[in-house]
């Protein structure tokens, strides 16, 4: 028998707050439940998210690639995000701005408000807000929403490669953008960790 | 709170990959959070008018269960308490309003909730967030999930460059 394992419905739901619990410790450990470290990539004055995001990415797809290939995980029976490309352009340009303006995302608003951040809590009303205004205007949108339906392509199904030759690239890529952030972040730019003023305007 | 009170953001990166793949492996998918925010707005938007409820559409879909009968729902609750026991770990807690060096507390909650508008809208049009569709489709290599990433950091910097004085 290969996982995904088979679970009750309690069994699973047990498992979400569990698998929830370590999500938000390393998120919080990792900084984002702070909005100036959140925000800081985009300033380029802190690298944080882009390094947790990549290194969180290349951990989980090695570990998939592995345990498909080796047939513990039987990867057809695991949802694969599906793809529409225009939606997923455009409201994922829109989502970076919300995410600068706010200086959070919805995972990392909770995180923020653990540590007793009232903005995040605010944050949280906002999106909850915003999803009922997207419901409210669906009518409108429904069109947009549905076009450029790729299904659930992978990148592998895409260039007609071997899922480790997409790892190495990514692999590549990752190394060198964490080398250029790590010589940028230490070449005398003000790291803006610190609540109050940055040492820089 | 200092800097060094944090770990290093490839070390928390390497635990939260960790935390992905034992979600893909346990439960057939990956880590989400936006749709908690949709079945608790729709649950909530359900209990205060449930004659307007019922005609959006796009909502009915999420109404089906009690959201503590949903799984991103609790892995969200999930999400909340262990950030708290990390906060505990560094001593962290401490009930403000973070906000840029310029900004008012007045300022903070509009940019805090226009911002939050924003996501939640941005967040249904893409079907996820930086959980749902960067972090979970990026990392099983899906298409969807790099399109995502590549928008986001880019609709971010380009704000960012309109929006010199909101953090920095």
């Amino acid at each position: 028998m290969s996982a995904p394992f088979v679970l009750s419905d309690t069994v699973n739901l047990a498992a979400a707050l569990v698998i929830g619990l370590f999500f938000g410790f390393f998120l919080e450990r990792g900084g984002m439940g702070n909005p100036h470290k959140l925000t800081g990539v985009f300033y380029r004055t802190d690298f944080a998210v882009p390094k947790m995001m990549f290194s969180a990415i290349l951990v989980a797809a090695t570990g998939l690639c592995l345990l498909s290939d080796l047939k513990v995980l039987d990867m057809s029976r695991v949802w694969i995000i599906p793809t529409f490309l225009w939606p997923q352009l455009v409201g994922g340009a829109l989502f970076g701005l919300g995410f600068l303006v706010s200086g959070y995302c919805p995972g990392t608003a909770v995180a923020g408000l653990a540590s007793g951040r009232l903005d995040a809590l605010v944050t949280m009303a906002g999106i909850g807000s915003g999803t009922l205004l997207f419901s409210a205007l669906y009518p409108w949108i429904e069109g947009f929403y549905k076009t450029s339906d790729m299904g659930a392509v992978t990148m592998p199904d895409l260039f007609h490669v071997n899922h480790w030759a997409v790892l190495l690239v990514v692999y590549v890529l990752a190394g060198f953008m964490f080398s250029v952030m790590e010589r940028y972040e230490h070449r005398g730019q003000p790291v803006v960790v610190k609540k109050g003023r940055p040492a820089v305007s | 709170m200092n800097k060094n009170a944090f770990w290093s953001p490839y070390l928390a990166g390497a635990g939260l990959g960790l935390t992905l793949l034992a979600s893909f492996v346990i439960a057939g998918q990956g880590l989400g959070a936006s749709r908690a925010f949709t079945v608790a707005a729709g649950a909530a938007m359900n209990a205060v008018a449930p004659a307007y409820t019922t005609t959006l559409t796009y909502l009915s879909k999420y109404l089906e269960q009690s959201p503590f009968h949903d799984w991103t729902f609790l892995e969200v609750t999930g999400v909340l308490i262990g950030a708290f026991v990390g906060v505990l770990m560094s001593r962290g807690f401490k009930v403000r309003f973070d906000r840029g060096s310029a900004m008012s507390v007045g300022t903070r909650v509009m940019t805090a909730f226009g911002g939050g508008i924003i996501l939640g809208f941005a967040g249904r049009l893409a079907r996820g967030c930086t959980s749902g569709v960067a972090l979970t489709g990026s990392a099983q290599f899906a298409l969807s999930g790099w399109v995502f990433v590549i928008a986001m950091f880019a609709g971010g910097f380009l704000f960012a460059a309109l929006f010199r004085r909101l953090w920095s």
